[in-house]
């Protein structure tokens, strides 16, 4: 049900992101392209995970072949073959997304569960295999590269009219999207999702209609592969890695594969922390494997899932008793990071290469290293003194924090169930 | 005759490795139904516990720490996380190890650098056992070989011989008759994923000794292993071993011949064709021998969906 506070937020934002580039640098709206294409890549994705419960572990293969199409096209338009206008590129990722979608999805839903991960894994390892030693069609381990060809008026030489293709794409599938769930045969998706042998009794042929939902979410799978080509101009094939599948499994279930917007959340996030990360540490890859692992734990339905409970659950009013305990909890949380962050960081110094040659060339003395623009001992108490107190101190408050907190959750929503009561 | 036997040899090994490997994740998954994706980083971490006792007390050692190690990880893993989102279904429980594999490979990163690291077998292994055409063929293969068939028999005669085995295989089928029976299903539960865990570790200080032990070799294995499980028949010990014998072999024989689709179409007559065409009809089956286990569990799913040797449930 759209209301209009609904529909004024979304008005809202896409309005941010279309005068979002005026005030970036070039390398920021760059940022924002490839986070806009994880968050069509994750919403595509749980369209067939959130929707119909299919968990598919390969589904970097139908992005990497929308990608591919896409970079052939382009380069056919390159060398005078035909001519497509730039701008309907993607339609090319799509329409190959789909009929992959189609085939490979047809053997995938025979089965279902554990099985079906493991039948779309293997399809797109079966890819991953073939690609490096399939020049003529992928390019051999260099992959293919072309230009984006100028149409319609425009160059598409600088990032900013990229930007506005992708955003343009991405909002069209996302509101595409949006709409299938409203469709009998996306209403017929939950029903899977939820009871497989009841739909069958129903009387549905619930295979073409799991293959139907496949090939679709492949289908917007392959918009973003195609984007992807068109903002970088080149692709190889460690586009279909498993790497790439897990990312968005990652990404999805980090925003929360329960709610609509949830995934795309989750991708533009944890791309941004990529980005982010990826330039200040090498161990940005454990940072991200802690997270997960946390949300896991914590908070199962994810971002989203966090979000959507404080949307349905909490009294007019109650979010008001939570501003205390969330800023205590934001307290103990930063004190851990920072405990832990410290730790890995000065582990990753120390025993980096260039330390241990330099300990080495000093006959084995221990020498200080730098972090933080600071020196550090290794050895003396005084350094490790500072996360063992943040860690200790983060560990204490902890208990406090989440009794706290979980009173003045009970408070806040109690009120909100005694009204709707009266 | 020489490809023949040396492929034979080779990939028999090679299989047996895999059934090491994925002996305790087919354990862990028929009884516990959670398909550990963080199996293969076990196996890595003891590899790098086997490289690290090896280094600073002996070879034996290694062999002694890897499997407790990685054990008792198993233990931490399945009693403060598995636990915890068991609720939440296996969905869950399959991403939260798919998380922990991600951990796991940063933090042996982080310890170990990037690159492999010189884990070597002790020097009285390294001798050939036995001359084959003019190579010598190492003794530490048939030693691979040798550690793997004795842990499935030990495996087999502990799950079908002992009262130990009797009550892990009840509670793979019913759990709660089993618990009703007095016995404590959370540590039956922990025990499998502990033992299976070990398992791996020791594969990994086995195998790491005479393969390159490096942060990637998780990942080499990590869908092998899986394909292993699941064309064996989930849960089923004696179908990870034919699946894993497989393999193994048909990864060595594929590797070393040069035949391709279009020389197949050649017997029809469609040979030059083919070999106009090009693309995929080119293609040499050596060069894509890495694909040809995907391929089978592919045709393996669809064919008999339950496994070679798994049993309908």
């Amino acid at each position: 049900m759209i209301t209009a506070r609904r529909l004024l937020l979304l008005c809202f934002g896409l309005a941010v992101l279309a005068l979002l580039p005026i005030g970036l640098t070039p390398n920021l709206v760059n940022a924002v392209i490839k986070m806009m294409i994880a968050a069509l890549f994750a919403l595509a994705f749980a369209l067939a995970m959130g929707q119909a419960g299919m968990l598919s572990f390969g589904h970097a293969a139908y992005y990497g072949l929308g990608a591919f199409a896409a970079l052939h096209v382009m380069r056919a338009v390159e060398l005078k073959w035909f001519g497509f206008p730039t701008p309907l590129v993607p339609l090319a990722g799509a329409v190959c997304g789909f009929l992959f979608g189609i085939l490979f999805g047809w053997f995938a839903t025979q089965r279902t569960g554990v099985y079906f991960s493991m039948v779309t894994l293997a399809l797109a390892e079966l890819l991953f295999t073939l690609a490096p030693t399939w020049n003529s069609l992928f390019g051999g381990e260099s992959g293919v590269s072309t230009m984006r060809g100028a149409s319609w008026g425009f160059t598409f030489g600088s990032d900013i009219e990229v930007y506005y293709l992708t955003l343009a794409w991405a909002a069209f599938s996302t509101w595409c999207m949006w709409a299938f769930t409203r469709t009998p045969l996306g209403r017929l998706a939950l029903a899977l999702r939820d009871n497989e042998h009841r739909v069958r009794f129903l009387g549905f042929n619930t295979h073409v209609a799991r293959t139907l939902i496949f090939a679709i979410s492949c289908l917007f799978t392959g918009v973003a592969g195609a984007l992807l080509a068109i903002a970088n101009e080149a692709t190889n094939y460690t586009i279909f890695s498993t790497q790439a599948s897990a990312n968005v499994v990652l990404q999805t279930f980090i925003g929360g594969s329960g709610t609509f917007f949830g995934p795309a959340l989750g991708a533009a996030l944890m791309t941004f922390f990529a980005r982010v990360t990826s330039d200040l540490t090498r161990s940005w890859l454990l940072y991200q494997g802690f997270i997960f692992v946390l949300v896991m734990l914590f908070a199962p339905d994810g971002i989203g899932g966090l979000i959507n409970a404080h949307a349905r659950r909490l009294k007019p009013g109650g979010i008001k008793r939570l501003v205390v305990p969330y800023l205590l909890c934001l307290v103990v949380g930063l004190l851990l990071i920072a405990g832990v962050v410290f730790v890995v960081e000065s582990i990753h110094v120390l025993l980096s290469d260039g330390h241990m040659a330099k300990q080495r060339a000093a006959g084995g003395a221990n020498l200080p290293y730098m972090l933080l623009g600071r020196e550090f001992d290794p050895v003396s108490a005084a350094t490790w003194a500072i996360p063992a107190t943040l860690l200790i101190a983060g560990g204490a408050l902890l208990p406090l924090a989440t009794r706290f907190t979980r009173r003045a959750w009970a408070l806040a929503t109690q009120a909100a169930a005694q009204g709707d009561h009266a | 005759l020489e490809y023949f036997v040396v492929s034979v040899l080779n990939g028999t090994v090679h299989g047996l490795l895999l059934f090491m490997v994925s002996a305790g994740l087919t354990l862990i998954f028929g009884m516990m139904g959670v398909l550990n994706f963080a199996h293969a980083w076990f196996y890595m971490l003891g590899a790098y516990v086997g490289y690290t006792f090896t280094s600073r007390l002996g070879f034996w050692w290694g062999l002694l720490a890897a499997p407790i190690v990685t054990g008792f990880c198993g233990i931490l893993v399945e009693r403060y996380m598995l636990r915890r989102v068991h609720n939440y279904g296996h969905a869950h429980e399959l991403l939260l190890t798919f998380g922990l594999a991600f951990i796991i490979e940063e933090v042996i990163k982080l310890f170990y650098g990037d690159f492999p690291v010189n884990y070597q077998m002790p020097a009285y292994m390294r001798f050939a056992a036995f001359t084959l055409f003019e190579t010598n063929y190492p003794f530490y293969r048939l030693f691979m070989g040798g550690a793997a068939l004795a842990m499935f028999a030990v495996l087999y005669l502990l799950l079908t011989r002992t009262r130990i085995g009797i009550i892990v295989r009840a509670a793979t089928y019913r759990p709660t008759t089993v618990e009703a029976l007095g016995h404590n299903l959370p540590v039956i539960f922990m025990g499998v994923f502990a033992g299976g865990s070990a398992l791996a570790g020791l594969a990994g200080a086995i195998a790491g000794a005479f393969f390159p032990t490096g942060p990637e070799m998780a990942v080499n294995f990590g869908t092998l292993v899986f394909v292993v499980v699941v064309v064996g028949g989930l849960g089923s010990l004696e179908g990870a071993l034919v699946a894993s014998l497989m393999i193994g072999l048909f990864i060595s024989f594929a590797a070393g011949l040069g035949w391709s689709l279009a020389d197949l179409l050649g017997l029809i007559g469609l040979g030059a064709w083919a070999r106009e065409a090009g693309g995929l009809f080119t293609l040499q089956l050596a060069t894509i021998a890495a694909s040809m286990p995907f391929l089978l569990m592919v045709l393996v799913l669809l064919i008999r969906p339950a496994g070679l040797m798994g049993d309908r449930r």
